[in-house]
């Protein structure tokens, strides 16, 4: 393999763990301290872009867009969660078959709206063409996603990690009986933690658009993609989320330059031995 | 009774299809110390989750300084000053010693003056300043004790209840601890007091009650109780 396709197929690979770090980290927040295998959080990615996509026709501008269609899509998020997933809780399975069976209706409903076709979204004009680092030209847009996905994980850290808000959250997952004795609303904090992964998948699929489009079946395409990242990485984890992200954008990209046929076996191999050998993940904490 | 800090009427509760308590009535008054006496499972504990909220009554009421919250929300509870040290201590074992004090963290109801912060509660117990930035997780028992009792004074509580605080703890840290109950009284602070060890609660209580089954079987102030010459051990099966 020549260095320029190295080369390209590495930017590609930091774009795509970039957009992955967005979406997993949401459901892995989700996951990890809810216990909610959110399925539709595929639908949340895909429903982003779109939303996006039409705000942009009406003369929004791209990062308006971005930050607008997220808030909507967490809005839609609180709702599926006070008035659904609130009912269920505990009860996996039938989040599991909520979720899923939601995500479908989602898909359906944005084939209406949207039609079929794919509809891209313009690369923001500021980031278009290629930036020079070391004498080496690369697309300043896909450079830039990976930047703000740092970025993002370094302000979800700071939030969980340092702030008063953080550690009622992380009291809440500890013990939630003793969290609300001592006067912790817990119901409202994890409705905002469902809120904020939605928020961040919105947001990534419009960041995603440029490079990606969106079109039926994306939903279903990220999804699973985000599960890899949070079996790799350990659910609840951001740090985790963020290598897994890496890890899982580079074996798609080459895997399916280097063995097209088996890009799958390539993506999912490792999850598998992650799950038999490491079950709480690269850098989960030990259940129990 | 209106200045009852805290009473439980005629309580009946259930976990599942067990009926814990029966007809239990407690009242706390007003800067005084209850000491809630029993064997193990004789429905101390359930009435304590009934007062926070975590565990509502089929039947009966509970009310805080007169104000009925039969049924309310744990976290409404605890925004009318009412704290709870539980058994088995519970600290949010993730959290470091800090944060589990700073998510407690409320003032006082009606603009009293702040009497419990982190800076007031590490002087109390100068081994929580110490371990600051520790996991909650890796203190020791006594450790651990200490800051479920910092973090119920966080919220600055008019009602402090106490589960089994000597639980598990060698003599000289329950000694600690119980000077630390003392002087909360002498504060002014309305505190229930739950124990298996009649002697630890005979010296500091105002009021006894003594549960067994999930009924109260003896009820009295403390001086009451001795001038009837009722020996509170006979009650908790020790001989």
């Amino acid at each position: 393999m020549d260095m320029s396709l190295t080369l390209v197929l590495a930017v590609n690979s930091l774009t795509l763990g970039g957009l992955l770090f967005l979406l997993s980290a949401g459901f892995s927040l989700i996951f990890g301290l809810m216990k909610i295998p959110n399925l539709t959080h595929g639908s949340f990615f895909m429903l982003g872009g779109y939303v996006a996509a039409s705000l942009i026709g009406w003369g929004v501008d791209f990062w308006s867009a971005a930050l607008l269609s997220g808030l909507l899509v967490a809005a839609f998020g609180g709702i599926v969660e006070r008035l659904i997933l609130r009912r269920l809780a505990g009860a996996e399975l039938a989040q599991v078959l909520v979720t899923l069976g939601l995500s479908f209706m989602v898909a359906d409903v944005c084939l209406t709206v949207w039609t079929g076709d794919p509809i891209r979204i313009d690369t923001p004009s500021a980031l278009r063409g290629a930036t020079s680092v070391l004498g080496v030209a690369f697309p300043a847009y896909r450079l830039a996603i990976s930047v703000i996905a740092v970025l993002f994980a370094a302000a979800l850290w700071a939030l969980l990690d340092q702030t008063r808000l953080g550690a009622m959250i992380r009291a809440g997952v500890d013990d939630p009986a003793m969290a609300r004795v001592v006067g912790i609303r817990v119901s409202r904090l994890f409705t905002l933690v469902f809120c904020l992964g939605a928020w961040l998948a919105g947001f990534a699929g419009v960041i995603g658009g440029p490079i990606l489009s969106v079109y039926p079946g994306l939903d279903q395409e990220m999804l699973p993609l985000a599960l890899v990242v949070v079996i790799l990485g350990g659910s609840g984890s951001l740090l985790g989320s963020l290598v897994g992200s890496f890890i899982v954008g580079f074996l798609y990209n080459f895997g399916q330059a280097l063995f097209p046929e088996l890009a799958y076996v390539v993506l999912f191999l490792p999850m598998l031995v992650v799950l038999v050998l490491r079950p709480q993940g690269l850098f989960g904490r030990q259940a129990g | 009774m209106a200045n009852d800090a805290l009473a439980l009427s005629e309580i009946d509760a259930f976990y599942g299809d067990s009926h814990v308590l029966h007809d239990v009535s407690l009242r706390l008054g007003d800067g005084r110390l209850l000491g809630l006496l029993g064997r193990n499972g004789a429905g101390k504990s359930s009435s304590m989750h009934v007062a926070v909220g975590l565990l509502p009554p089929r039947r009966g009421a509970v009310t805080v300084y007169g104000r009925q919250v039969t049924g309310r929300a744990p976290e409404a509870i605890a925004a009318l000053g009412v704290a709870l040290v539980p058994q088995g201590r519970r600290v949010f074992k993730s959290l470091t010693v800090r944060e589990n004090l700073a998510v407690a963290g409320r003032r006082p109801r009606g603009g009293l003056p702040m009497l419990w912060t982190l800076e007031t509660v590490a002087t109390l117990f100068p081994r929580l300043r110490e371990r600051g930035k520790q996991i909650a997780g890796s203190l020791s028992g006594g450790e651990q004790q200490m800051l479920a009792i910092g973090r119920a004074l966080m919220s600055n509580p008019r009602v402090l209840l106490m589960d089994e605080p000597s639980e598990g703890l060698a003599p000289q840290i329950v000694a600690e601890v119980m000077s630390t109950i003392r002087r909360l009284k002498a504060e002014g602070l309305s505190i229930v007091l739950v124990e298996q060890n009649a002697k630890l609660v005979a010296d500091v209580a105002d009021d006894i009650v003594i549960l067994n089954s999930g009924r109260v079987v003896v009820e009295g102030s403390a001086a009451d109780l001795r001038r009837r010459g009722i020996d509170l051990r006979q009650h908790l099966g020790i001989y």
